[in-house]
């Protein structure tokens, strides 16, 4: 990627960031919501997370060409979660999923 | 015996001393995932073309694991330019639920304080100071922006040594950026579940799955994340009118 394409995606990519990650909170700070505002705010943490993971573990294209390989992300997510539940330490949920993971590719072969 | 003047200059200065050994505490998972991914990270903008210097810029301020991520793949896949940038600036418009969750907490803070706060979120930083913002009175801006900043220069520098570093790093990426998934998973799960937020994990992980199945893999998180919500209030509201916990 030349320099002028750099520049071009820079700009582009930081102006749209900075925006979803501004505007939002100068649109809001400062002003009285109303409850129905305020109870969707508290729902957001849960939503975005639950969202994110399934964005991670839920593959139609892996599932599609290996089922097999598909499913691992599923499986290796398990232990991350009682991990998760017992210690609430990320850095434990870190080493535990990727642990769990390597496994499961080194034992199905996928690594 | 210092004097009052001397005892004000120290006194937020052993605040902010406080305030950065707590907020490292806080980071230090989120910094450790980051030099696991961020080295994978740089190596591949280094095969597009990317300089250390362009790496450390680009995270230093546009600041987008997943982004990052999406730039080398799509380039080398040969996408026309404008189609990358769309396609990062639609994955990443899940950061306007971000700073809107934020908004509460900052409502007595200055404007350049929640600016630079505002522009150095990411979705580990958002986990780790919502939970404190949660569980602690003693949390403030100040705390989280410093998180934020801990997080984002890890990301840099793993970033710039990544594409320093080049072809000399062979981390298998795939196991690697599982260490992200699964600090999302524990940010999922240590988040307090009430019959609510059980309705609300259940749609917005169902409207990923069905985004992602018609192909809306862009957007998947954004929507699957403003589902959940609406899902969440309507069950909220027929809790309330039935009179049910």
């Amino acid at each position: 990627m030349g320099t002028t394409d750099f520049l071009i995606l820079y700009v582009c990519t930081l102006g749209s960031m900075l925006a979803c990650r501004c505007i939002p909170l100068f649109l809001l700070k400062g002003r009285e919501l109303s409850p129905t505002v305020s109870e969707a705010l508290g729902l957001i943490p849960a939503a975005a997370f639950a969202a994110l993971v399934a964005n991670d573990l839920f593959s139609p294209e892996a599932i599609a060409s290996d089922p097999v390989r598909g499913m691992l992300p599923f499986v290796a997510a398990l232990p991350v979660v009682v991990v998760a539940r017992k210690s609430g330490s990320l850095i434990w949920s870190a080493l535990v999923g990727m642990l769990a993971y390597a496994c499961l590719l080194f034992a199905t072969g996928s690594l | 015996m210092p004097s009052a003047d001397l005892l004000l200059y120290f006194l937020p200065m052993s605040n902010v001393r406080n305030a950065i050994g707590e907020s490292l505490k806080a980071a230090l998972p989120v910094m450790l995932g980051y030099v696991v991914i961020g080295l994978p990270c740089g190596l591949m903008e280094d095969a597009i073309g990317f300089t250390p210097l362009q790496c450390f810029l680009l995270s230093c301020t546009f600041y987008s694991g997943a982004g990052q991520f999406m730039i080398p793949n799509l380039w080398l896949a040969g996408t026309p330019l404008y189609s990358i940038i769309a396609s990062v600036s639609f994955v990443n418009s899940r950061q306007i639920l971000y700073s809107a969750a934020f908004s509460p907490f900052f409502r007595n803070v200055g404007r350049l304080l929640s600016f630079f706060f505002a522009a150095t979120v990411t979705d580990e930083s958002f986990g780790v100071n919502m939970e404190r913002f949660g569980a602690s009175k003693s949390w403030d801006a100040t705390h989280a922006l410093l998180v934020n900043l801990f997080s984002m220069f890890t990301w840099s520098i793993a970033n710039a040594l990544g594409c320093a570093l080049g072809a000399l790093i062979d981390l298998p990426l795939v196991i690697t950026s599982f260490a992200m998934t699964s600090i999302f998973i524990c940010l999922l799960v240590t988040q307090t579940i009430t019959r609510k937020t059980g309705v609300v994990i259940a749609v917005s992980a169902a409207g990923v799955a069905l985004c992602k199945l018609v192909g809306l893999s862009g957007p998947a998180i954004l929507l699957g994340a403003l589902t959940g919500v609406v899902a969440g209030l309507i069950y909220g509201r027929r809790e309330r009118a039935h009179g049910y916990h």
